[in-house]
């Protein structure tokens, strides 16, 4: 087999995502298994937020802790909104996307300056100044106890409304903006845009050379990827029907990072699968055991020892395996925008 | 492991290029592992867990019970947990409710409001529980209400911010335990009498603190007095000497709202500053919970404290009360659990014991069958009258029909000799006077 079939297993793979994903919300509760809804829903929303990671660390190689400051102001301009202004759902994830957005582009026009561990710290800072703020703030933010809401309109036209109280509502609502998201995404990357992401995470001085403008290419980036936190924030608040400063601290943050690094770094679909396995895992195991972190961790440091490359990294290698001459050495598919080994390795790139 | 050579699926240039699919290497071996064991546990245990959805009219009832196991309010919540473990025995015992086994299960909250509505989630969706015994975390409670009230699900609170039957409680909300309004209103008027006209108040910063003082302001003022600014204090503070240090030095008595180890923090470094020789120390139940006043070394003697259940059984002394602590396994003075160092946090968790037996009146009383009945079991609920017996120790009570709230005996009782000595009785037809209706729930569509 050849590249051409490598390349249509994958979108064999895509099509039959896409296909289970839509056959979710009525397959499940059909097998008695209903509450598995909420938990592809849950997977598919915090996915957004291990996907802003990889767009920062698998495509420009930039390490943020602070993605859940963007996740934070997404959830609270949704929230908010819904709360102050009886918005329905979309202008709910509009105002929580904006939200975050400005964010990103206050907080990224400082931050995108540093690279390395200083760029990794300054994230974190941020983060914390705002968590902190959120939390003084009680009026605004509800603080620690945070802010609930009811379930808000999907749709509400011509005496026909619909709200996120309805299962079916709520799912494909949430699969939709999630899709189109990984869809933008997929068109970035693989844009003159998401090739100049790869020219500063494999060398920035090589990058500048050839005229990439690293800073600005940078930034962009990380109001991409805050934009994509926002989302995921704003989309959670929703499922939640809630709201709550205590989403806006680091350790969110390095819990998006570990689903991305899990899931395979520099890939589009890898957090998919890396959010998925962790909190499919973290369902199951919680309910039999309250100390289940340890569980996770555990399982967590597994995959990275035997699989460093991510779930998408074995899938890659069985794909090249299936697919490569028998006697060649079996490599996988070449991506213009994968990420390097040494880019894998090292922050920043270099 | 040894790995035996297949000719058939393994060449050199496989062994050079390391492809794991021409030989099962240690790694390939443990990738596989992995994922097939994760494969086979998810069908395992979910299998296992969703088949309770499955749940017949005439099979058991499942209760669930929303409980914060780990994190902060962890001290409470191993109480909470026993107290509606014990109860649902004893009910199962009796033979059932309405002739159906009771099958109880329980989800930890983690004391953080983000999981215990994931968790409220499970309970309902996954294990099919038809009614909730909840939370004493008031964010958890709060965050908790309108989850429980889309999925059409009767839920109890027992964390004391009025605000779970009040501004954001709905037609599912009850609470069989006293709230902020109802310790304020039991509580503030004897306080204001005795000790002093002078208020400050300090307090966590968070929905349980700030409703404190909102409502122990209202009655202060009311009365004539003053209450001073409130002193809020972060939930992970630890050294609380530079929020002491804010308490204007007019207080005549100082009000103090606070759990587990902030407790413990205030009462220690209050005394060591000698705040109990200037001012008068008044609290509720919720700052001496599951801390014996003996394990503070005198730091909380003296402190008024209203307490919802008196800790002493020789207060409210009848068998009921003897046989519930029997149940669970409690001394008559201290509280403490036989054979361990733990304290019950005896007065919020006889609410999740009575809240299991209030289910088991109201949904005898209606004729529950399954959930399209629940109907029958709000309207039973809502002005209820529970008579002092064992499924009831805490004594007589009535759950309002308006408001969904609990009407108790109150006590308020003060720290001497490390033991919590019961001063007064506030009675159930005393606190309902003081506390009018303010929010009809009982109006609201099912």
């Amino acid at each position: 087999m050849s590249g051409g079939a490598a390349a249509w297993i994958g979108r064999g793979g895509l099509a039959l995502l896409g296909a289970a994903l839509l056959a979710v919300p009525f397959v499940l509760p059909e097998l008695g298994y209903g509450f598995w809804v909420n938990i592809v829903t849950e997977i598919l929303i915090w996915s957004l937020l291990a996907a802003s990671v990889n767009l920062l660390f698998g495509y420009v190689g930039l390490l943020s802790f602070g993605q859940a400051l963007f996740f934070g102001f997404g959830m609270y301009g949704a929230t908010l909104a819904v709360i102050h202004w009886e918005a329905g759902f979309w202008t709910g994830l509009l105002a929580g996307t904006l939200a975050a957005t400005a964010m990103a582009a206050v907080a990224g026009a400082l931050a995108v300056r540093l690279t390395w561990h200083y760029f990794a710290i300054i994230t974190v800072v941020f983060s914390l100044i705002f968590y902190f703020a959120a939390m003084s703030n009680k009026t605004l933010t509800g603080g620690d106890d945070g802010l609930s809401f009811s379930a808000p309109a999907v749709f509400d036209m011509a005496g026909v409304t619909v709200t996120l109280a309805d299962p079916l509502a709520q799912y494909f609502s949430v699969l939709g903006v999630v899709a189109a998201c990984y869809a933008i995404m997929g068109v970035v990357v693989r844009s003159p845009l998401g090739l100049a992401f790869a020219a500063v995470r494999e060398n920035d001085r090589r990058a500048r050379l050839i005229g990439i403008d690293v800073y600005r290419t940078r930034l962009v980036a990380f109001v991409l990827a805050g934009a994509l936190a926002g989302v995921s924030g704003a989309l959670f608040a929703f499922f939640g029907r809630y709201a709550s400063a205590s989403y806006m601290v680091y350790h969110v943050s390095g819990e998006a990072v570990v689903w991305a690094i899990v899931g395979g770094i520099g890939t589009l679909l890898g957090p998919l699968f890396g959010t998925a396995l962790l909190i499919v895992f973290r369902e199951l195991v919680s309910t039999v055991w309250e100390n289940y972190l340890f569980a996770v961790g555990g399982l967590t440091v597994l995959v990275v020892m035997f699989a460093p490359l991510g779930l998408a990294g074995l899938w890659r290698g069985a794909l090249g395996r299936l697919t490569a001459p028998r006697a060649a050495p079996a490599e996988a598919p070449a991506d213009p925008v994968a990420p390097s080994a040494d880019a894998r390795a090292v922050p920043g790139g270099r | 492991m040894t790995t035996e050579r297949r000719p058939d699926r393994a060449t050199s240039a496989d062994v050079a290029t390391g492809s794991d699919a021409a030989h099962p290497s240690r790694r390939s071996f443990l990738q596989t592992a992995l994922a097939g064991g994760a494969l086979a546990g998810t069908a395992y245990v979910a299998l296992g867990r969703d088949m309770s959805a499955f749940a017949q009219a005439g099979g058991p009832i499942v209760i669930g019970q929303h409980c914060e196991l780990t994190g902060g309010f962890a001290s409470w919540g191993y109480w909470h947990n026993k107290c509606g473990a014990a109860a649902v025995k004893l009910i199962n015992e009796m033979g059932g409710i309405a002739g159906r086994k009771v099958e109880l299960v329980t989800e930890d909250t983690e004391s953080n409001p983000a999981t215990g509505t994931r968790k409220l989630r499970s309970l309902i969706q996954r294990n099919g529980a038809s009614f909730v015994v909840g939370s004493v975390h008031s964010g958890v409670m709060l965050a908790a209400i309108p989850v429980a009230t889309e999925l059409k699900t009767v839920y109890f609170s027992s964390g004391e911010a009025t605000e779970a039957t009040g501004e954001k409680g709905t037609r599912y909300s009850f609470r069989t335990g006293t709230d902020t309004y109802g310790l304020a209103a039991a509580g503030a008027p004897w306080a204001f009498k005795n000790l002093g006209k002078r208020w400050t108040i300090i307090s966590p910063d968070y929905a349980w603190g700030h409703s404190h003082y909102k409502e122990h302001k209202a009655v202060v003022e009311k009365l004539g007095g003053h209450v001073n600014d409130p002193i809020f204090v972060p939930l992970d503070a630890k050294d609380l000497v530079p929020y002491l240090t804010k308490i204007p030095q007019d207080t005549e008595v100082l009000f103090s709202v606070f759990f587990g180890a902030l407790s413990v923090a205030f009462y220690t470094q209050a005394k060591s500053m000698g705040l109990e020789k200037t001012m008068r120390m008044y609290s509720v139940s919720g700052t001496i919970e599951a801390i014996a006043p003996a394990d503070l070394k005198g730091a909380a003697e003296g402190v008024y404290i209203v307490e919802n259940f008196p800790r002493m059984a020789k207060y409210k002394d009848d068998g009921f009360h003897r046989d519930y602590l029997k149940a669970i396994g409690t001394d008559d003075v201290h509280g403490r659990e036989t054979g361990s160092e733990r304290v019950n946090a005896k007065s919020h968790s006889w609410q999740n014991w009575e809240n299991m037996f209030a289910l088991k009146q109201a949904i005898e009383a209606s004729g529950w069958k399954t959930k399209k009945d629940d109907k029958g079991v709000i309207e039973a609920l809502e002005g209820m009258q529970m008579a002092n017996a064992l499924g009831h120790p805490q004594g007589a009570k009535t759950l309002r029909k308006e408001d969904h709230s609990g009407i108790i005996d109150c006590y308020i009782s003060r720290v001497e000799n490390d033991e919590l000595q019961v001063k007064t009785k506030v009675a159930k037809e005393d606190l309902a006077a003081m506390m009018p209706v303010r929010f009809d729930l009982s109006k609201q569509a099912v």
